[in-house]
C-alpha cells in the first residue's frame, strides 16, 4: 500500500528529483520551514513502519513523539535542539539517537536548506544508531551494554574481551582482541573460539571442556598457549564467564590476557631461586667445613679425657659429650655431603674396589657398636669379582649408611649382609648388596618417602633415633652416581627391613691395568687421605690441642735436621718429642716402650742402622705405631719402597711445614691408629662397665689385640671349634678379674654368638660351610697401604679354601675382629696371642690357642702377630 | 693464626736476597721458628752449626778424597746434602748431590760411571766448588744474623 501512495506521487515518467528522492536508499524526511513533514522517502516509511498518511502533512514533533518507545520528552528535545542548531548555523547537524518502537535508535542528520537567508526546507536523514539500554531491557534480548561500557570494552587494548554465543561462536570483538590475536573484527565474528587453540588443546577438546566447566561452575580460568592469526603463540590467561539474561543462558564472556611477559619474569624468578639454592648449598658446605675442624679438636679432646682416670659420674658426662659430638659431626658430614650432591660437586673416583674387603670391613666396624643380642651374617657370592674398578669410598659410604641404619634400628636378632653379582656384561659388573635386619622395620606409609631428604619416620618428640634424615637420600644420590639403584622392602621372613642397592663397576681389563693400579693406588689413597681439603691453620690448631698428649719420636742422624725437625714440631705445639740418631737407637727406644709413641718420623739413610731396617725391626716386634719416612730427593718408587718396609707414610725432605702438619694431622687426628681402634671397640665395654660402677682405664696390655673366633677347614671341625669357643665364651665371663675383664668381654662376647651360629650350621645347614673370614684385615687406615699385599694373602687363603670346598655361597660368621695391621715380615702366623694367652691361661686358654693358630694358618697373613719376640 | 702470618711476612721482608744460594721458601720456614725476628735464637745457632758441620764434613771429604774412598765420600755427600737441603742451601746441596752420586760411581743423572778416576776428579771439583759456595754463603749469613735489629 505504501507503494501505491509513492507511485501516485512519483508518477511522472521523466525521472525527476522527486522520483530520485523517493527511491534513494536513505530514510529521508523533508520538512517545511514550519517543521511539517512534506515528503518521506520509501525507505523511511519502510524503516519506521509508518503509513504515508500518518506521516505526510504531520507536524514533525508530534509525529516523532508518537514513535518514541518509551516516550522520552528529553529525546524529543534533543532532536529539536539539533534542528534548531542546524538552522542557526546554516549547517548540517547530527542529533542524538532516539528510540523508536522497533527497538532501534535513530540519529537524524539535519540538513537545513536555505535560499539566501530564507529557510526553504529541512531535510532529515535518519541513520540507525546504537541501541540504548533503556530500550534493550524492554525489547532486546542478548548482548548489549551501556554505551559507556561498550566504549570502555571496545577501547581496552591490553585485554581481549569478547562475547561468545551459547555455542562458542564469537559475537563481539574489541581492540585488545584485535591487537592480541591479530584478527580483525570482520575476520572473526561468527567463528568458533577454538580457532585460538593449538592442536594439542584441540585434541583433548579443551575449548569444549572449558565451556562445559564454565556452564557447570559459572566460570573457568585457564593458562596456556593461544595462537594468533599469523600462527605465532603467546602464553595466555583466559577467563570465561557464563552470561545469563533473566536466568536464561545467553552466551559467554571471555577475557584473555597476554602473560608472556609474566611468564618470562617467572622463569627469571625461578632461575634466581635456583641460584640462591646453590648459594645456600655452597654456604652450607663451607660452614660445615668450618664447623668440622673445631669439632674434630673437641672430639679428640673428649677421647683423651675419657682415657684419664675419671669418676663414674665424670665419665658419664664426658661420654655424653663424646656421643653428642659424634652425632653432631655426623650431622655436619651428612649436610656437607648432601650439599655437595645437590650442587653436583660430587664426583666419583675411579680406583680399585675390593668389594669383599669393603663389605667385611664395614660389617666389622658396625659390629663393634652392636649389643650382644644382635649378630651379623655375611654372605658373599662366590662369583663376586675380587677387584673391580669404581669408587671404593663411595661404595663404602653407601654400605656404611645402610648397615649403620640396620644396626641403629635393630635391638635383637640378626643383620644379614649379602653381596652378589646381579648382572654382568663384557665391561661391567652390577653388584647387588642387600642388608636384611630384624629391627623395627619401616611403617608402610613411610616407605615411599624413605629416600627423601630430611625425612625421618621417627618424628615422635622423644626421638629415640638420632640423625639428620639425610643418610638414605645421600645413599640414593651416590648409588645413582654409581649407575645403580637403591630400594627398600619389608623383611619377608619376619619383622624388619631389607635395604638393597646396586652399583655398577667396570671390569679390570688386563693384568697390566691391574699393575698400573697397584702402582698408583697407594699414592692415590694418600692424596685423598681424609684430611678435608687443605685447611692447614685449622689442622694446626687441632694438632696444638692434642699435642701435649702426643709422644713423637724423630729418628735422624744429622744434627741440623734434628734441630729443624724439633723446631718445627715445637712450633706446631709438640713438646714431647724423643730423638734417636740412628735406626738401632730408635728400635731400642720403641721396643723398650712399645705403646709410648704416637708416631715416628724416620730418616732413611742413617749410619749403623737405616730407617728401613729399623722399621722392619719395629714391625717385627708387633708394634704398629705409625711410621712416616723422611727422605731427601723423593724419587719415584721411593715411597713404595718405604711402604714395603712397613712404613705408613712418607714425607719428602726438606720437610715442608705444611706437609708435615698434614701428615701429623692425618696420623694423629684423622686415622684411627693402633690404639684408637681399640678404644672405639672399648666404647661399648665402657658403658657396660659404668653400669657396674667400675672405672675403666685401659692399660698397655689392653692395647694388645684380640683374635677372632676359631675357624676351620671343615664343617665338622667348625662345630668342634665352635664348641670350644662356647666354653671360652662362657667360662671367663663369670670369673674374670677386673683387670682382665675388658679384654675378655671384648673377645668372648662375639665368640659366643659365633659359637651358636657355628653349631647351628653344623647341625642344621650341613651344606653350608664356613669360610675363614678373609678380613682380619687392617683398618681402613691400613687398608690403603696394605691392600694389595693383603689381597695377595687373602687370595691365597681363599684359594686354599676353595680348593677344599665348593659352595654356592660362603657364609661367614663374623665375630669381633681384631684390628691388626699386616706388616711384611709378619706374615708368618703366630702360634699364640699374647694378651689372650696371658689372660686366659688360668681359665680356659688351651682351647683357644689351637684355634687362633688355625685361624692364622688357614686364613691369612693379614693377622699381624703380637709375638713379643717378633 | 694471624700472628704467625704476620711474622711470615716480616721474615720474608727482612730476608736479604741470597740469590741462588738459598731457597727462600725453605729458609724462611727456619726463620719462622724464631720467637721473633729480633731474636734469632733458634735460627742463628742452627745456621752457624751448619757451617761448622760443613767445615768438618769438608775436612772428612778431603781425607776420603785423598784416600780415594768413594764410599765415604758418598755417605758424607749424602749427610751434608740432608742438612743443606733442610736449610734450603741449594747450591751446597747440589754439590753434595754430585759428591754422593760419584761416590756411588754414578753420574748426576744416575748413569753408571765405572771409572773411579773420573769419579774422584768430579768429586774433587765439586768439593772445591762447594767450599767456595759455602764460604760465600757463610759470609752473607753471618752478616744477616749479626745485623742489628
Amino acid at each position: 500500500m505504501h507503494q501505491d501512495s509513492h507511485s501516485s506521487e512519483t508518477k511522472p515518467a521523466s525521472p525527476d528529483v522527486g522520483f530520485v528522492f523517493n527511491l534513494a536508499p536513505l530514510a529521508l524526511l523533508v520538512l517545511s520551514p514550519a517543521w511539517r513533514i512534506t515528503r518521506a522517502s520509501a525507505r523511511f516509511l519502510a524503516d519506521w513502519r509508518v503509513p504515508t498518511d500518518d506521516c505526510i502533512g504531520q507536524e514533525l514533533l508530534p509525529f516523532v513523539e508518537a514513535q518514541l518507545r518509551p516516550p522520552r520528552p528529553t529525546h524529543l528535545a534533543l532532536l529539536t535542539s539539533s534542528i534548531d542548531d542546524a538552522i542557526a548555523a546554516r549547517a548540517e547537524r547530527t542529533s542524538k539517537p532516539i528510540n523508536t518502537r522497533l527497538g532501534v535508535s535513530w540519529k537524524a542528520r539535519v540538513i537545513p536548506v536555505f535560499n539566501n537567508d530564507e529557510l526553504l526546507s529541512i531535510v532529515l536523514e535518519w541513520h540507525e544508531g546504537p541501541a540504548s539500554p533503556y530500550e534493550d531491557e524492554l525489547v532486546k534480548p542478548g548482548f548489549s551494554t551501556d554505551e559507556a561500557f561498550r566504549i570502555l570494552v571496545q577501547a581496552v587494548k591490553d585485554y581481549a574481551i569478547f562475547l561468545l554465543d551459547t555455542k562458542g561462536h564469537i559475537a563481539t570483538w574489541n581492540t585488545g582482541a584485535e591487537l592480541l590475536k591479530g584478527y580483525k573484527r570482520d575476520d572473526v565474528v561468527g567463528k568458533h573460539f577454538s580457532i585460538f587453540y593449538g592442536k594439542e588443546d584441540l585434541d583433548i577438546k579443551k575449548p569444549e571442556m572449558e565451556l562445559e566447566i564454565c556452564m557447570r561452575e559459572g566460570r573457568v580460568e585457564d593458562e596456556g598457549w593461544r595462537y594468533r592469526k599469523d600462527g605465532s603463540r603467546f602464553w595466555a590467561n583466559v577467563v570465561i564467564t557464563a552470561v545469563y539474561k533473566d536466568g536464561v543462558h545467553v552466551g559467554f564472556g571471555k577475557v584473555t590476557r597476554d602473560l608472556t611477559e609474566r611468564k618470562s619474569a617467572e622463569s627469571r624468578l625461578i632461575a634466581a631461586y635456583e641460584e640462591s639454592e646453590k648459594l645456600k648449598s655452597d654456604f652450607l658446605a663451607n660452614m660445615s667445613h668450618e664447623i668440622r675442624t673445631p669439632m674434630h679438636g673437641m672430639l679428640s679432646a673428649c677421647t683423651l679425657l675419657l682415657d684419664t682416670p675419671l669418676s663414674a659420674r665424670q665419665r658419664d658426662i664426658v661420654s655424653i659429650m663424646d656421643e653428642s659430638g659424634q652425632v653432631l659431626l655426623q650431622v655436619i658430614n651428612d649436610i656437607l655431603d648432601y650439599s655437595k650432591l645437590t650442587s653436583g660437586g660430587f664426583s666419583i673416583n675411579s680406583d680399585i674396589v675390593g668389594i669383599t674387603s669393603i663389605v667385611t670391613s664395614v660389617v666389622r666396624s658396625v659390629q663393634a657398636t652392636l649389643p650382644p643380642s644382635v649378630h651379623f651374617e655375611l654372605f658373599l657370592a662366590t662369583d663376586l669379582p675380587r677387584s673391580v674398578q669404581g669408587d671404593p669410598l663411595r661404595y663404602r659410604q653407601i654400605l656404611q649408611n645402610i648397615v649403620g641404619n640396620a644396626a641403629k634400628f635393630t635391638d635383637k636378632g640378626s643383620i644379614r649382609v649379602r653381596a652378589s653379582v646381579e648382572r654382568e656384561d663384557d665391561a661391567t659388573y652390577t653388584v647387588l648388596t642387600e642388608v636384611t635386619d630384624t629391627g623395627i622395620g619401616v611403617p608402610e606409609e613411610s616407605a615411599a618417602s624413605l629416600f627423601t631428604p630430611f625425612m625421618q619416620f621417627d618424628t615422635t618428640t622423644t626421638k629415640r633415633y638420632k640423625g639428620t634424615g639425610l643418610g638414605l637420600s645421600i645413599a640414593k644420590s651416590l648409588t645413582e652416581l654409581m649407575g645403580g639403584r637403591i630400594g627398600y622392602r619389608p623383611n619377608p621372613d619376619r619383622h624388619g627391613s631389607v635395604f638393597w642397592f646396586t652399583a655398577r663397576f667396570k671390569k679390570i681389563k688386563s693384568l697390566e691395568q691391574m699393575q698400573d693400579w697397584k702402582k698408583t693406588i697407594s699414592s692415590r689413597d694418600r692424596r685423598e687421605a681424609p684430611i678435608p681439603d687443605v685447611d692447614i691453620d685449622g689442622l694446626q690448631a687441632e694438632l696444638k690441642m692434642v699435642s701435649s698428649t702426643k709422644n713423637l719420636l724423630v729418628v735422624e742422624d744429622n744434627l741440623i735436621n734434628q734441630k729443624v725437625m724439633l723446631g718445627m714440631l715445637r712450633a706446631i705445639g709438640f713438646k714431647n718429642v724423643g730423638l734417636a740418631s740412628n735406626g738401632l737407637e730408635a728400635v731400642r727406644m720403641v721396643r723398650g716402650k712399645p705403646a709410648a709413641y704416637d708416631m715416628l718420623l724416620m730418616d732413611i739413610n742413617m749410619p749403623i742402622m737405616d730407617g728401613n731396617a729399623a722399621t722392619r725391626d719395629i714391625r717385627a716386634a708387633g708394634i704398629l705405631v705409625p711410621i712416616v719416612a723422611m727422605t731427601a730427593y723423593a724419587l719415584k718408587g721411593d715411597r713404595e719402597r718405604c711402604l714395603e718396609h712397613g712404613m705408613n707414610d712418607y714425607i719428602a725432605k726438606p720437610v715442608d711445614k705444611k706437609r708435615l702438619i698434614k701428615v701429623l694431622g692425618k696420623w694423629l687426628l684423622r686415622m684411627t691408629d693402633y690404639r684408637k681402634n681399640y678404644e672405639e671397640q672399648l666404647t661399648e665395654l665402657r658403658r657396660q662397665r659404668q653400669a657396674m660402677g667400675q672405672v675403666t682405664t685401659p692399660g698397655i696390655e689392653a692395647r694388645q689385640f684380640l683374635f677372632e673366633s676359631p675357624l676351620s677347614d671343615t664343617s665338622a671341625a667348625s662345630a668342634a671349634s665352635a664348641a670350644s669357643a662356647k666354653e671360652i665364651g662362657t667360662v671367663p665371663a663369670a670369673s674374670e678379674g677386673p683387670s682382665l675383664s675388658e679384654d675378655f668381654r671384648l673377645s668372648t662376647r662375639p665368640i659366643k654368638a659365633a659359637a651358636t651360629e657355628a653349631s647351628n650350621q653344623a647341625e642344621g645347614v650341613g651344606g653350608q660351610v664356613k669360610e675363614p673370614h678373609d678380613g682380619i684385615k687392617p683398618t681402613e687406615t691400613d687398608r690403603n697401604i696394605m691392600s694389595h699385599q693383603q689381597d695377595d694373602a687373602l687370595r691365597e687363603a681363599k684359594k686354599a679354601y676353595h680348593d677344599a670346598q665348593s659352595a654356592e655361597m660362603q657364609h661367614f660368621q663374623l665375630s669381633q675382629m681384631p684390628i691388626r695391621t699386616l706388616q711384611p715380615g709378619q706374615v708368618k702366623p703366630s702360634p699364640s696371642v699374647e694378651c689372650v694367652e696371658a689372660h686366659q691361661s688360668p681359665l680356659a686358654g688351651d682351647d683357644q690357642q689351637p684355634t687362633s693358630s688355625q685361624l692364622s694358618a688357614a686364613a691369612d697373613g693379614g693377622v699381624a702377630s703380637a709375638d713379643p719376640k717378633g | 693464626m694471624p700472628g704467625l702470618d704476620d711474622r711470615d711476612g716480616q721474615d720474608i721482608d727482612d730476608m736479604p736476597d741470597f740469590g741462588d744460594h738459598v731457597e727462600d721458601a725453605i729458609f724462611s720456614q727456619i726463620l719462622e721458628m724464631d720467637d721473633s725476628p729480633d731474636d734469632r735464637e733458634f735460627s742463628a745457632p742452627l745456621v752457624l752449626n751448619f757451617f761448622e758441620q760443613a767445615s768438618e764434613t769438608f775436612d772428612k771429604m778431603q781425607t776420603a778424597l785423598d784416600d780415594s774412598n768413594l764410599d765415604d765420600l758418598s755417605s758424607l755427600g749424602h749427610f751434608l746434602k740432608g742438612s743443606s737441603a733442610t736449610l734450603g742451601f741449594n747450591k751446597i746441596r747440589d754439590s753434595c748431590q754430585v759428591i754422593q752420586q760419584y761416590g756411588h760411581k754414578l753420574t748426576v743423572d744416575g748413569a753408571p760411571e765405572p771409572d773411579e778416576k773420573v769419579c774422584l776428579k768430579k768429586i774433587g771439583e765439586a768439593l772445591k766448588t762447594v767450599k767456595v759456595d759455602t764460604a760465600e754463603l757463610e759470609k752473607e749469613m753471618k752478616k744477616f744474623f749479626n745485623q742489628p735489629e
